[in-house]
């Protein structure tokens, strides 16, 4: 027996130095075949009586389960071909799970192998590099095949090809298609792509990039302002995408007031601007907004929404301090990681202590340590509550570690840090260590949330400021350098690493101010351009070789109706006037931003939540109060435009300044003028009443462009 | 719509391609009903286009409705006697009379069970066939309908009257897929839907001048943009929906005739039944009733029964189900939709087997029914028994995910068909259930 095992190691492993190491060379056959997935095998419960850790992430355990469970039936030492390990994936046996190993095939001949030469654990080695060769690729035109490569590099020698057993995930499979038998990658379109390659429990990027058009595109004379400039030109130069040209003033300011104050401007300001000649103006109507109360209310709100604010029930005290606190914060010009500091750090009497209040937020230390991913790192750190994260480093130990450090959290009223508390680990079933996520355990007595905050907000740690810039230039263009903005991982790539790298550190070099950088990104030649398209960028949507159209905010709509109309809307509790943007506390009722598609904040509600309006908000519009009741009231600015005598062309230019921030062209002036004009005094309000209506439901109103 | 014609030689009959012209003008669009049938779970023939959901919210007594114990202790029994049905030895509550005389169309599963006794977590898992997790809001059953099936369509494909729980939403699907809320009562003379009817003082005329106005503002923009004007913007939808009369009139109840109105009841929850019937006529694909008050910890007699104290005509809440349901089966049967609509009445779970000392029972969701009917299930059977005091499944137990995967695929989902989460994640449509074999 002995001599005839050692035959066939002899025989059929190649490499007679050394037997078959598990953990390195046989779980990349299963997880290449899928045995493992979550779907399969991998389910907590496993599947068929037979479980595997997901993805092979505990190869201890998988040994086990095929080799020693189930009485040992997996594995057939003198028959190999005849093991269920084999017989089932291979179809001889009936399985559930279908043929997912053909019988011909380098994975199965390894498992056979591998059992014929006794399946054992083999000499454990440690996998110390993965990589892809080409790992990114610039072609000129498709269709076009290229082979793929990757190789690992092991403490134990040499490096090994292993592209059979790496997994190669298109993220769309119509641009980019990867045969899993022989690794080639097919690119079908134009455009940058990524695809991700996983081995074992490493997931590296790959990008394919093929420019848009085939004829180079001159930018070089394109102005620059700062270094975004340079950045975003050069990747359109490389994808060969025109640019469109500089907004003119009006769209520019209606622009950059939506973006950083959350309003329409004021059409006598609007006026004002437009007719100064400074060369530096931008820059001023930049500096005043970042210098409003306007801007203070709301970028209170949109922190609101990333910090989950909302009240508790039958206690309205601690939302009112906390939002209170953070717009003292944001109008005191705080660096911002001063108010992380204080946010993962605060104790006290949460109806006083503002910042007391983000960990109330929560239910427990599980979902302390996912919101403090999700908003100081930009990272969904939840999958790692069950299995270590699929398609980023953070492992288990990573995401109970982190919970850990806010365990001993009292989450009522009062928030202190009590002298007991713990979280499991569920991969160990016991207490877990606190630690700082891929990096250290955390073993010393004090408060473990203060070492946690001094990593977060050292200047060597880079996941705050990149998370926190990357959400900044969301908001200014309506969508992320990484979206989504909280999924900020090595395999979903930066649409402009760089740039991200350098807005990350200029961020921290200039006191992590928040107004720098949104300074930098407003007056930069990028954020200028006009939403119109050049032919051949009509289909670019995040390349910014134009600006991008998105749809206003629900509070920033209802409070633009209401300015547009000249009443204000009213809210329960509240005094008349007040402002949507104000309403921090998603709580308070109303039933015309729930329509308009409010988040409910106790669910959470990141920036790239779901899909708005829809039919209920389009018959509210059409229908409800919102606007008609507006339109028509005595008071309103329509009914009093129509007894100051003003004309058509006067009122329809007033609504344009005020809805559009600007005026009618003469053309429109005179269409607008055709369709309104009548000899009946009630046939005329009607009309101007529908003309209004109009225009509050123009796309041109209803997003900022 | 021309793109799927020629796919008409994979099993459409001409009773279909009949019905779609109404389909496509109303409800479902073509393309969407093959994709439906597409995704069908098996090879069986699928009977149900629509669902009505007649959810009985606070969770309804089972022993004084469709599990009955004549036998069992008096505390057990409890007030009310069992009487005898259309199908031989199936008895139900004499609170039931009416559906007594239907019971050859219904199924009752009596097996039901749940760990979860409190509403809100036992009505997601009921609602979705999912029990409620940290992480994930799963979709009601008409938010995966409609999920399923979107397209271009006049009335929405998920209405519920007058409003649905949280739980019967769209959770992860977003709120494109939430249900459309009704509102108010459609019981009630000035009954009308939320936002559906013109603004006072604005006329069909001004309602087309505005379109013509904002098609003016968006059209200068689509030239700009160069993109040409989107195909169904959400505006084009709420104006198809306001001004289609016929579509409207999906609402108005007062064209039907009285003597049908009458035949549903007058309560709330009789018109309501009669309003799920216009929409699934209409070829809505998925309406839910809420009826609530089956939260009945107190006073058996007068909430079940009698609904306010020395009532001669018991108007309490199984008289009114009683009476909008069997109506409700009729009617579908008279036009000849019952085949094609699912029809399930449930809650989220049952009450405890002894009365307690309020002659109320306590929540008890170990064992519970759900009654079904149409959509071309089996009819005449009970399936499943409770034990002999109504305490525990005696026999094939049944889960709320069984249910969930049972409902999909009598409505032609693929219960393994993958939905995705706003982050990506792939959730099936119901996970580890099983179908209930004996329904098809």
């Amino acid at each position: 027996m002995n001599f005839s095992l050692l035959l066939c190691l002899a025989l059929f492993t190649g490499d007679a130095d050394r037997p078959f190491d598990f953990d390195t060379e046989i779980i990349p056959v299963l997880t290449k075949a899928g045995c493992n997935a979550g779907a399969c095998h991998g389910a907590a419960a496993g599947r068929g009586g037979f479980h595997l850790s997901l993805w092979g992430a505990d190869p201890a355990a998988d040994h086990e389960a095929i080799v020693h469970a189930l009485e040992g039936r997996r594995i057939n030492l003198a028959r190999p071909e005849l093991s269920l390990l084999l017989a089932k994936p291979t179809g001889q046996m009936n399985h559930g799970g279908n043929i997912v190993l053909s019988e011909q095939s380098r994975g199965t001949a390894r498992l056979r192998d591998w059992i014929r030469s006794g399946s054992g654990r083999g000499a454990p080695r440690r996998l110390t590099g993965f990589e892809l060769s080409p790992s990114q690729y610039v072609c000129d035109s498709v269709p076009v095949r290229i082979p793929l490569h990757s190789t690992a590099r092991f403490d134990d020698g040499p490096s090994e090809d292993v592209t059979d057993w790496t997994i190669f995930t298109t993220s769309d499979p119509a641009a980019v298609e990867i045969d899993p038998a022989t690794a080639v990658a097919q690119v079908r379109r134009r455009g940058r792509h990524v695809v991700i390659a996983r081995f074992l429990d490493r997931v590296v990027p790959l990008q394919f990039i093929v420019p848009l058009a085939d004829a180079p595109v001159d930018l070089s004379t394109e102005p620059r302002a700062n270094f975004i400039d340079e950045e975003i030109l050069r990747t359109l130069t490389l994808l060969r995408l025109p640019v469109s040209p500089s907004a003119d003033d009006a769209a520019f300011m209606r622009r950059v007031h939506l973006d950083l104050t959350g309003r329409l401007p004021e059409p006598g300001a609007v006026e004002t601007f437009l007719s100064n000649t400074v060369a530096d103006k931008r820059a001023r109507l930049v500096e005043s907004l970042l210098s409003s109360d306007a801007f203070n209310d709301y970028w209170t709100l949109r922190f609101a929404r990333l910090l989950h604010m909302h009240s508790l029930p039958n206690e309205k005290e601690g939302v009112r301090a906390y939002a209170a606190w953070l717009r003292g914060e944001l109008a005191a010009r705080r660096p911002f990681h001063d108010i992380a500091r204080e946010l993962l750090t605060a104790t006290g009497d949460s109806h006083v202590v503002g910042p007391a209040n983000f960990g109330r937020m929560v239910a427990d230390a599980r979902g302390h340590a996912e919101l403090v991913g999700r908003f100081f790192m930009g990272m969904r750190l939840g999958c790692a509550n069950c299995h270590n994260h699929p398609l980023d480093k953070w492992t288990q130990d990573d995401y109970h570690g982190l919970a850990a450090v806010f365990a001993r959290l009292e989450r009522g009223r009062n928030v202190q840090v009590a002298s007991r508390g713990a979280v499991t680990n569920l991969r160990t079933g016991e207490p877990a260590v606190p630690r700082v996520p891929g990096e250290r355990y955390l073993n010393s007595d004090g408060d473990h949330r203060v070492e946690f905050a001094n990593w977060l907000t050292g200047t060597e740690n880079h996941y705050f400021a990149r998370a926190t810039v990357n959400r900044l230039w969301r908001a200014m263009f309506g969508r992320g350098l990484v979206e989504p903005t909280d999924d900020l991982r090595d395999t979903n790539p930066a649409t402009h690493p760089e740039l991200l790298d350098r807005l990350a550190k200029d961020f921290a070099k200039h006191g992590y101010d928040i107004r720098h950088t949104l300074r930098l990104i407003a007056l930069s030649r990028t954020y200028a351009r006009t939403d119109a398209s050049v032919s051949g960028n009509a289909a670019d949507d995040r390349y910014y070789s134009r600006a991008y159209v998105r749809s206003l905010d629900p509070e920033v709509l209802a409070d633009a109706i209401a300015d547009v109309t000249g009443v204000a809307n009213v809210y329960a509790d509240h005094a008349a006037g007040t402002r949507a943007v104000t309403l921090v506390d998603p709580l308070t009722p109303s039933p015309s931003l729930d329509i308009l598609g409010r988040c409910s904040r106790a669910d959470g509600c990141d920036e790239n939540a779901t899909v708005r309006g829809g039919l209920p908000m389009q018959l509210h519009l059409l229908n409800g109060e919102l606007i008609n009741r507006k339109l028509s009231d005595a008071t309103g600015r329509l009914r009093r435009l129509i007894a100051d005598g003003k004309t058509d062309a006067e009122i329809i230019t007033e609504f344009y300044m005020r809805g559009l921030s600007r005026a009618p062209t003469v053309d429109e002036l005179a269409r607008w003028h055709e369709r309104v004009s009548t000899g009946d005094a009630a046939d005329r309000i009607e009309r101007l009443e529908d003309f209004a209506w109009s225009l509050l439901n123009s796309r041109r109103f209803m997003e900022n462009h | 719509m021309r793109t799927n014609i020629r796919q008409r030689c994979d099993g459409v009959t001409r009773r279909d391609t009949l019905r779609l012209g109404t389909l496509t003008a109303l409800g479902l669009c073509l393309s969407d009903l093959f994709r439906h049938r597409a995704g069908a779970a098996d090879n069986k023939p699928v009977r149900a286009k629509s669902c009505i959901l007649l959810w009985l919210d606070g969770g309804p007594s089972h022993l004084e409705t469709f599990d009955v114990k004549p036998d069992a202790p008096a505390e057990v029994r409890g007030p009310f006697a069992a009487i005898a049905t259309n199908v031989g030895g199936m008895q139900i509550s004499e609170l039931l009379p009416r559906t007594a005389q239907i019971a050859d169309q219904i199924a009752i599963v009596r097996s039901l069970t749940s760990p979860l006794g409190e509403h809100g977590l036992a009505n997601h898992y009921v609602l979705t066939g999912y029990k409620p997790s940290p992480v994930l809001h799963h979709p009601s059953y008409g938010s995966v309908v409609t999920h399923v099936r979107s397209g271009r369509h006049v009335l929405p494909p998920y209405v519920a009257i007058p409003e649905a729980k949280s739980t019967a939403g769209a959770g992860f699907l977003g709120l494109s897929h939430e249900p459309f809320m009704t509102g108010g009562d459609p019981s009630k003379p000035d009954f009308r839907v939320r936002d559906l009817e013109f603004f006072p003082g604005v006329t069909d005329a001004r309602i087309n001048r505005r379109r013509e106005f904002l098609a003016e503002f968006d059209a200068a923009q689509a030239v700009v943009e160069s993109t040409g004007a989107r195909t169904d913007s959400p505006f084009d939808q709420a104006y198809r929906l306001v001004t289609t009369p016929e579509a409207k009139r999906a609402f108005d109840l007062a064209a039907e005739p009285a003597e049908v109105r009458a035949r549903y009841g007058s309560r709330m929850f009789g018109q309501s039944c009669l309003l799920a019937r216009r929409l699934v006529e209409r070829g809505v694909p998925f309406v839910t009733v809420q009826n609530t008050g089956w939260d009945t910890h107190d006073g058996l007699v007068l909430r079940l029964r009698d609904g306010y104290s020395g009532a001669k005509v018991g108007v309490g809440l199984v008289p009114i189900f009683d009476q909008g349901f069997a109506a409700l089966i009729d009617d579908l049967h008279t036009h000849g939709l019952l085949d094609e609509t699912l029809v399930i009445a449930m809650g989220e779970f049952g009450r405890t087997p002894k009365l307690n000392v309020r002659g109320g029972r306590d929540h008890w969701p170990r064992v519970f029914s759900a009654v079904l009917a149409g959509g071309g299930i089996s009819g005449g059977q009970a399936i499943g028994a409770s034990d002999r005091v109504g305490e525990s499944p005696q026999d094939r137990a049944v889960t709320p995910s069984d249910l969930a995967c049972t409902i999909y695929t009598l409505l032609g989902i693929d219960p393994r068909h993958e939905l995705h989460t706003v982050d990506g994640r792939p959730v099936p449509v119901n996970q580890g259930g099983h179908v209930i074999r004996e329904l098809l």
